[in-house]
């Protein structure tokens, strides 16, 4: 019989890999992300100095071997605050995106594959969400919704005692809830309507057929055949909105909606600096732009990391 | 031999869209014996698969709906079913191969978790178990080292080779009843002499019964026991293999027949199409299906719609000028040598 070596054919992945790793600023994109997560989970270790201890003999120093990135108008160190702001954009990205992943994945399967009127209802769910401006939405969560989770989390946590909920609600974390429960209600939808898409045509698929016709359970088809069929686009849609939830966290803490000082964020950061030291801007590059390139260069990255993917993934872009 | 297997009465199929109710599949009766097997040919909307897909409850309700009919198999009514008792039929009992191979199976999963797929939902065979059987299915079609092809993907398996692994796929829980819908289409003509072989070959050693659904007479001519002719939701005509090229009694058959190039011919002749189109199947027109492409017309055939009626040895024409037919046929098919064949 045959003794010769016999040539195993590539993994997928390991195919995509490949494809993946020619698009360079794909690549560079990844090691960005790479870096900006390794640096949000290493922050208390990275970070020479409290972020929010302030230094009033110490303000608008330019970069030195003290304060690498500088200090800003309170004297707070410029590293420190950025390393931690690296810190809430990926806590609320990696919450935002989870969330919305399992609401866009599971009401856009059902909507593609159930269709009758669970689609008729997510459908038009989906379009509300998309009529409605987002930022308005937004506001309107942090009017009404944010008082009332506040008030409500602060006095269960003073009537039962837990002392924990307490200083959770007062240390300003309860604003990153606010910025997630928004977020996740704006993100899922536009991924729910992706996936109902992307079922709806599959589910005409001659395998689909095959597969009933063999007596394959409806659970399996959907999460064997119709949902790793769709992944390509999904993962593409996926990682262009990472960037998105990133640009969104610093905007609304920009606007003032979002988390509240002095929790570290790029849109505070900027916020604070931008209104103050506009006028003087060439003396204050440290203050201004760092906080600005750092968070434009995370968009980007997760753009590329997209488009990579999207190439990476499409067969007809080969 | 000899015991009904599949006993189909007065299966009608329809779909309810925008333009009205589409009347696919009206009223079809026939019964299918253990081992043997049937084609099912007609052109395009002629209800072939429609019916066939009724039968395994794979027609989406809605748009779908069975307003009535029962699809006797072993002694209960398929129709009556819930999805569940549906589900441990379909595969087991009864399997069905599709058309198109390249779109056929899944292109993320290999074929070794495709074709274990069933024997483990079906059988309850463990994983090694129904990996062995795997290997064995797919030396059964003929792959080539089957062994190392089992952790393959789709897309390394040429046309002919994927449709042989439906066809392992189809036999793995060794069903019955094969309903193959038009298997070797879209194949090209040795690969489809292949397949037909393989089924051929396997059915004579498993001895299920076959339904082949095709519009190919020539494929069909040396495969099947007995044809069921469909046209526009009904059977027409229904005979024994050799009978019905024989002997055709429908205006219908004659008109398929005289459209397959022949090589027993003079190269001039010309292919006689059938003029026209299939009617409307939202707008069914009174009377037979047919009057309005025939040329055995009558004025009884604009009013009546003729039912099956026996004219020949186990042979059954729904037409009701199936003498002048047999006057006139011949003319059309452009042949005088062959002869009824006399049972």
């Amino acid at each position: 019989m045959q003794t010769q070596p016999v040539v195993k054919p590539r993994p997928a992945w390991y195919v995509t890999w490949q494809r993946f790793a020619r698009n360079k600023p794909a690549l560079l994109g990844l090691c960005v992300i790479t870096l900006l997560v390794l640096t949000a989970l290493f922050a208390p270790m990275l970070a020479p100095y409290d972020y929010a201890k302030t230094n009033l003999n110490n303000v608008e120093k330019p970069p030195s071997a003290e304060h690498w990135l500088g200090t800003d108008q309170i004297g707070r160190d410029m590293l420190s605050r950025l390393i931690y702001g690296a810190r809430s954009v990926v806590f609320v990205i990696f919450i935002v995106s989870t969330i919305s992943l399992t609401l866009g994945l599971t009401l856009g399967a059902i909507a593609g594959y159930f269709g009758g009127w669970s689609d008729t209802l997510i459908s038009r769910v989906i379009d509300f969400l998309f009529a409605f401006p987002d930022l308005l939405f937004i506001f309107f969560i942090a009017a009404t919704l944010k008082p009332a989770i506040v008030n409500s989390l602060k006095s269960f946590g003073q009537t039962n005692n837990i002392q924990g909920l307490v200083d959770f609600v007062r240390s300003g974390y309860a604003d990153y809830l606010v910025v997630m429960v928004a977020l996740s209600i704006l993100g899922w939808a536009g991924l729910a309507r992706l996936v109902r898409g992307q079922i709806l045509s599959l589910r005409e698929k001659d395998f689909v057929l095959s597969a009933q016709a063999v007596g394959v359970p409806t659970y399996k088809i959907i999460f064997r055949y119709l949902i790793p069929n769709s992944l390509a686009p999904i993962l593409v849609a996926i990682s262009m909105g990472l960037g998105g939830i990133a640009l969104a966290e610093g905007i609304l803490a920009y606007l003032g909606i979002g988390l509240q000082p002095p929790n570290p964020s790029w849109g505070i950061i900027l916020s604070d600096n931008v209104g103050r030291y506009w006028r003087e801007w060439p003396e204050m590059l440290w203050l201004i732009f760092l906080p600005f390139v750092i968070m434009a260069s995370v968009v980007f990255a997760f753009n590329f990391v997209g488009d990579g993917l999207n190439e990476a993934l499409n067969p007809e872009l080969q | 031999m000899g015991n009904v297997l599949l006993d189909v009465r007065n299966l009608r199929t329809e779909f309810v869209t925008q333009d009205g109710v589409v009347h696919a599949v009206n009223g079809v009766t026939f019964a299918l014996e253990e081992g043997e097997t049937l084609g099912l040919v007609g052109e395009s909307g002629s209800g072939k698969s429609v019916s066939m897909l009724t039968v395994m409850r794979l027609i989406p309700m809605p748009p779908g709906r069975i307003p009535s009919g029962e699809v006797i198999f072993q002694g209960q009514d398929l129709l009556k079913l819930s999805p569940e008792e549906m589900r441990q039929i379909r595969g087991n009992k009864i399997a069905m191969v599709f058309q198109d191979p390249m779109t056929s199976l899944n292109p993320v999963l290999t074929i070794s978790t495709q074709i274990t797929e069933s024997l483990e939902l079906h059988l309850g065979m463990s994983k090694d178990k129904a990996r062995k059987r795997a290997v064995e299915l797919l030396k059964m079609v003929n792959i080539p080292e089957a062994e190392r092809r089992l952790d393959d993907y789709p897309h390394q398996f040429s046309g002919g080779m994927r449709q042989r692994v439906m066809i392992a796929m189809g036999l793995s829980c060794s069903p019955q009843l094969l309903i193959a819908d038009e298997p070797t289409t879209a194949l090209d003509v040795t690969i489809q002499a292949q397949i037909t072989d393989i089924v051929k070959r396997l059915k004579s050693e498993l001895g299920m019964a076959i339904i082949w659904i095709t519009h190919d007479l020539g494929v069909i001519a040396g495969l099947a026991d007995r044809i069921n002719v469909m046209y526009s939701g009904y059977i027409v005509e229904t005979a024994h293999t050799k009978e019905m090229f024989a002997n055709p009694l429908h205006p219908y058959t004659v008109g398929l027949l005289g459209s397959i190039p022949r090589l027993d011919e003079g190269k001039k002749e010309k292919l006689t199409p059938i003029e026209g189109l299939p009617p409307d199947l939202v707008n069914m027109p009174t009377g037979c299906p047919f009057h309005d492409r025939c040329s055995f017309r009558t004025q009884k055939c604009l009013e009546e719609n003729p039912p099956l009626m026996s004219v020949g040895v186990k042979h059954w024409s729904a037409c009701w000028n199936y003498e002048a037919v047999r006057e006139k046929r011949d003319e059309i098919l452009h042949r005088e040598i062959l002869q009824p064949v006399t049972a």
